[in-house]
């Protein structure tokens, strides 16, 4: 019943995060999809299908706040994790005001990432 | 015979009257010219006087302070000097006249330069420099002396005539518009620098991010086995960690510095900026023209980072019609659009935009310029935006490109 939850989407443009993020998520279990821009995830997930997002804010397109923003308007209760190399200012205050679980600034500590999602999970569960 | 005596006598007064008749006429004559010529001095003379007294008014009359040194005596001193000369030095005639000028101006100025203008002038050559004097109540002034010598039939130095002038005032405006210079100059660095780091900071991040989870997904697949390989992934750890604290100290070292709002002309600022790079547009043979929509109500800004924006768009023009002779003329033009926006236009009638540039214009690090660094107009775009307006840029129906951005009226003025 829990593993149906372990689903993990990655949105990041750069190849090599979502790649290392991947491998590093599976050893912790979880069933990992990356996709390299907001439109290819749309385009593969619908919104009913279970599953964290952990989503890069600076991307070309669209980028990581307008891409929540679909989601929510979409009436998706999906939990979504910020990520971004660049500096953002109250970037973490920012995230938990507009309804997401959380925001890591690149690079983070892989338990940091894990524990967010595991809180996310578990909170979906809960609501279940 | 007594009759032909008598009438001898009576002819020689005859004779003799027509003869003096002759000479007081000859005399005559001769006195007219004599007079004439007489009257031809004096009235030249008159005209030697009068063109004295003309120069002489006309030196009086200079705002220069001119003044002429005794070269044949030895110590030097000034026999005269305009009125304009004690005005500017602050001395009275008696205190100026007879003075030796070169002690004078050393205890005036600087002892070298004047041991300079002494050396230049022996050489029987003209003093031509820019000097910083005392008045006689020790106020400051910059002046610029012009010295040369005054030489007689045979050569020889008698004189020499010397022009002050004060230029105060220009060297303080010089100083203003360079400092206003610098100062953009060195906002605009620190932002490059600022914006660079930040840029690269972005770059080397998502490699660091790659490299510690890949490291850390190792660590948890060789869990409990392979302590070598286990030392080698904690090394890659620690290492990742300690390029991270680099980029950390970095970025809190350059943080950008926050605007100071202050509520701003900006057809004052674009007048001011335009006027800090008449010079460079001078000298590149360009003309700038201003077509201000005056009066246009104030908005809410940082002087300096707006300051920017339009140096740097007035420079991407300058660059963009440097390489033809026929495209000269750059316009500045401000007007106030609907919904309480004014729009900052800046044409060039350069080369234009290349289609495929336009895309990337404003994006960090594209240039085309061989020694740009691509940062200019993506530092504008940031501090328009910063300011609640936008940048755009597109090509000119005549040819040549507009720059434009507007910026919101400042709401908290009655319009």
């Amino acid at each position: 019943m829990l593993l149906q939850h372990k689903n993990i989407y990655i949105v990041d443009d750069d190849e090599s995060v979502c790649c290392s993020l991947k491998i590093l998520l599976s050893t912790f279990d979880f069933d990992v999809k990356t996709f390299n821009s907001a439109q290819s995830f749309f385009n593969a997930v619908p919104n009913h299908e279970p599953g964290c997002l952990v989503l890069d804010i600076h991307m070309p397109g669209l980028d990581g706040w307008e891409t929540q923003k679909r989601i929510l308007a979409s009436g998706s209760k999906r939990s979504i994790i910020f990520i971004s190399a660049e500096k953002h200012e109250n970037a973490a205050q920012q995230a938990v005001k507009v309804g997401a679980v959380g925001f890591l600034q690149k690079p983070f500590e892989g338990q940091e990432l894990v524990d967010l999602i595991n809180g996310a999970l578990d909170k979906t569960n809960e609501q279940l | 015979m007594k009759q032909t005596k008598k009438e001898k006598k009576l002819l020689l007064p005859q004779e003799t009257h027509s003869h003096l008749k002759e000479k007081v006429r000859k005399q005559t004559d001769e006195l007219k010219i004599k007079n004439a010529q007489l009257q031809k001095g004096v009235d030249r003379e008159k005209l030697a006087d009068d063109q004295i007294h003309i120069l002489t008014k006309a030196v009086e009359s200079v705002l220069d302070g001119v003044f002429v040194v005794d070269a044949k005596t030895p110590d030097f001193p000034i026999i005269y000097a305009n009125s304009s000369f004690y005005s500017l030095t602050g001395y009275t005639k008696k205190e100026i006249l007879g003075k030796n000028y070169f002690l004078l101006c050393g205890f005036d100025v600087n002892e070298r330069v004047s041991e300079e203008i002494k050396q230049i002038l022996f050489q029987g050559k003209p003093y031509h420099g820019e000097i910083a004097n005392l008045k006689k109540n020790g106020e400051k002034f910059s002046s610029l002396l012009r010295m040369a010598p005054i030489r007689d039939i045979q050569g020889e130095i008698t004189h020499y005539v010397g022009i002050k002038t004060d230029i105060t005032l220009m060297k303080e405006k010089d100083l203003e518009i360079e400092n206003q210079r610098e100062e953009i100059l060195h906002v605009t660095r620190v932002g490059k620098l600022a914006e660079f780091v930040s840029s690269l900071a972005h770059e080397i991040s998502q490699p660091l991010t790659s490299i510690l989870s890949y490291a850390q997904a190792a660590q948890r697949i060789f869990a409990g086995r392979e302590p070598q390989l286990q030392e080698i992934l904690q090394y890659i750890v620690n290492d990742d960690h300690r390029a991270v604290e680099v980029i950390r100290r970095l970025r809190t070292l350059l943080k950008k510095s926050k605007p100071t709002f202050e509520p701003l002309d900006i057809n004052t600022l674009i007048t001011d900026t335009a006027n800090l790079m008449m010079a460079h547009i001078t000298a590149r043979n360009k003309i700038i023209k201003l077509k201000l929509d005056d009066p246009l109500p104030m908005i809410q800004g940082d002087r300096i980072q707006l300051q920017q924006v339009i140096l740097n768009l007035i420079s991407n023009s300058l660059e963009a019609m440097e390489a033809s002779r026929e495209s000269r003329e750059l316009m500045v033009e401000t007007s106030l659009q609907g919904a309480g926006m004014i729009l900052v236009e800046v044409k060039d009638s350069g080369c234009g935009i290349p289609l495929e540039n336009m895309n990337k214009l404003f994006t960090h690090f594209f240039t085309s310029k061989p020694d740009g660094l691509g940062m200019g107009l993506s530092i504008s775009r940031s501090i328009v935006e910063a300011h609640g307006g936008c940048l755009e840029a597109k090509n000119n129906p005549d040819g040549g490109a507009t720059f434009y951005f507007t910026l919101p009226v400042n709401m908290k003025q009655d319009l």
